[in-house]
């Protein structure tokens, strides 16, 4: 039984990964934390469902559109919320209130779009369960966990192994240095939202299909936050890991108290955890820039 | 007149609510997530003060202050030493555990149903005096040796550090403060509408005062009460396209954020002073005072 919750768990945290990556690609970049990011997974998940509906499109058909789109609302964020604010250099308080603003806009136009009604996903899966010797395993989640692993490693490839991702660690490290050694940082920090979004749109489309479709659903995202702040604000493998682990606390705490009091646990132990150990997992420390 | 009355009412406790945000957004550049989460706190302790054990209005605030209090050193002590964006990640998180424990101890609360029967005990009077009160208290505080080091912190925090300014204190004085205010505008609410149901403090309540703050300008309280004033009550009057305000608001400041990033009022204050001298300067704003 308990091997069957870590299992659950860590299909749950791979969801979670994602979300948290997709979190901390911004953070490493532009140093601030990106509160849209829950706008995007709720764009993305009604963008997956429309094409569902009207195209009837399969499960990776669903997935690619809707990441797509979760990139290019990326890219479209960026121009409108945050380009000036980075040429005009101005403070990283200005990126907080745009992002929670382009959040709180694209949240808002999804309930006037869509609120009326509740909306499901259709089920993918022709099959609900599989046995694996004495394990019952969700197909769903199998899937969602291959998936979300795939993309994980996929990108852990494009940044650590690709002249591409590279450029995206130095802008990271510095902007204006790769700036001046001959990388369009431009290019690079709408390289950086794509990703975001482009994982944001799985990530929707996961959430949309465990539940059922709401406006709202973009506040799972602080899951993300929570993985993010576990494993360390700012890295990328830290945050994997703190999504796993998070994963994994939350099917026993659902298990042990119930889903419905179990967000007051995790945030307690957050707290603790801060308190104990403020750096994270990871043990990567973004020090405060003037 | 009735709907003038409660629109005013509406107003003078979104003014309180944003006067606390002003606090920590506008003068230490914190951003808190679960303001709306302090709200919460305020209307649902003191309304169950009220209506389990009797207490009085004004011992029911006390009481809901208090614990808006304690939850804020309990979110403070971890998260405030460290960067920034842990105190805006943790009080969402923070927002998020009251919403659930409001909606699980249905027993107590009402649960996702609400707590209704809250005496109603805020009149317009009550709600103008404690929007003005908090505006001075809030004044003061801007004016204060702890108003002038949140503002050179939020503009640079080592450079503060190294001037000797206890950062971390400062801070936590501003998030403690920021909280008790809004908890008490948590109050006010309370015993304005006699019912609350936890979906009403969720963290787009915290967002919108943000944005508020925003809109009038980050470093002026004359433009945070006025933006309070003019995107609580203008709505309400019209009334028409309601759910297109909020659309409207994050709209509006994306354009501000984009072409006038000071918001509508920059560092500017209504004041006696700043009305004979030539306007602007903040160096010198408050000394004279």
């Amino acid at each position: 039984m308990t091997a069957q919750l870590i299992i659950n768990g860590i299909s749950l945290g791979a969801v979670y990964a994602l979300i948290a990556v997709g979190f901390a690609i911004i953070f490493n970049i532009l140093k601030f934390s990106n509160f849209a990011h829950g706008g995007f997974m709720t764009v993305t998940a009604y963008v997956g469902f429309l094409a569902t509906r009207f195209w009837h499109t399969s499960l990776l058909w669903t997935l690619l559109i809707a990441s797509l789109a979760g990139g290019m609302l990326g890219i479209i964020a960026e121009l409108v919320a945050f380009r000036r604010i980075r040429n005009n250099k101005g403070p990283v308080i200005y990126y907080f209130v745009s992002s929670i603003t382009l959040g709180m806009l694209l949240e808002n136009l999804m309930t006037i779009f869509f609120s009326t009604n509740f909306y499901a996903y259709p089920n993918f899966f022709p099959v609900a369960t599989v046995k694996v010797g004495q394990l019952l395993l969700g197909v769903p989640e199998l899937i969602m966990f291959c998936i979300s692993s795939l993309a994980l490693i996929i990108l852990a490839v494009l940044i650590y192994r690709t002249k591409l991702g590279t450029a995206l660690r130095s802008v990271s490290y510095d902007v204006d240095t790769s700036g001046l050694m001959g990388i369009n940082v431009l290019r690079i920090i709408q390289l950086a939202f794509f990703l975001a979004g482009f994982l944001g749109g799985i990530s929707g489309v996961f959430l949309g299909i465990s539940y059922t479709l709401y406006p709202q659903l973009g506040q799972l995202v602080v899951k993300g936050f929570v993985a993010s702040v576990i494993g360390g604000l700012g890295s990328l493998s830290g945050a994997v890991i703190g999504a796993f682990l998070l994963g994994i606390i939350e099917i026993l705490l659902i298990r042990l108290v119930g889903s419905g009091i179990s967000p007051v646990f995790i945030f307690v132990i957050m707290l603790l955890f801060l308190l104990v150990r403020p750096r994270g997992i990871a043990g990567s420390h973004i020090q405060e820039k003037a | 007149m009735e709907l003038l009355a409660s629109v005013l009412t509406f107003t003078a406790i979104n003014v309180v609510a944003v006067t606390g945000v002003f606090i920590l957004t506008g003068l230490t550049g914190l951003f808190s997530l679960g303001q709306g989460a302090f709200m919460g706190i305020g209307a649902y302790v003191a309304g169950l003060m009220a209506i389990k054990y009797n207490f009085s209005f004004p011992l029911a605030a006390c009481g809901a202050v208090v614990v808006g209090l304690i939850a804020a050193v309990i979110v403070g002590l971890p998260t405030i030493r460290l960067r920034r964006d842990y105190i805006s990640l943790v009080t969402l998180g923070f927002g998020e555990a009251i919403a659930a424990l409001l909606n699980q101890s249905v027993n107590i609360t009402g649960g996702a149903m609400g707590l209704s029967g809250i005496p109603k005990q805020t009149t317009l009077l009550l709600a103008v005096t404690s929007a003005v009160i908090c505006l001075l208290l809030v004044w003061g505080f801007k004016c204060s040796r702890y108003g002038r080091q949140c503002l050179a912190l939020r503009s640079d925090e080592l450079a503060a550090r190294s001037m000797g300014i206890n950062v971390n204190q400062v801070k936590m004085v501003a998030f403690l403060l920021s909280a008790a205010i809004t908890t008490y505008a948590g109050v006010l609410y309370g015993f304005y509408t006699t019912y609350v149901e936890p979906v009403m403090f969720g963290w787009t309540k915290s967002a919108e005062w943000i944005i508020m703050v925003f809109f009038g300008g980050i470093n002026s309280l004359t433009g945070a009460v006025v933006a309070s004033a003019l995107l609580t009550g203008l709505p309400e009057i019209l009334r028409a396209a309601a759910e297109w305000r909020i659309v409207a608001y994050c709209v509006i400041v994306l354009l501000i954020l984009n072409f006038k990033p000071t918001g509508l009022f920059g560092e500017y204050e209504i004041s006696l002073l700043s009305l004979l001298r030539p306007r602007g300067n903040r160096i010198r704003e408050g000394e004279g005072s």
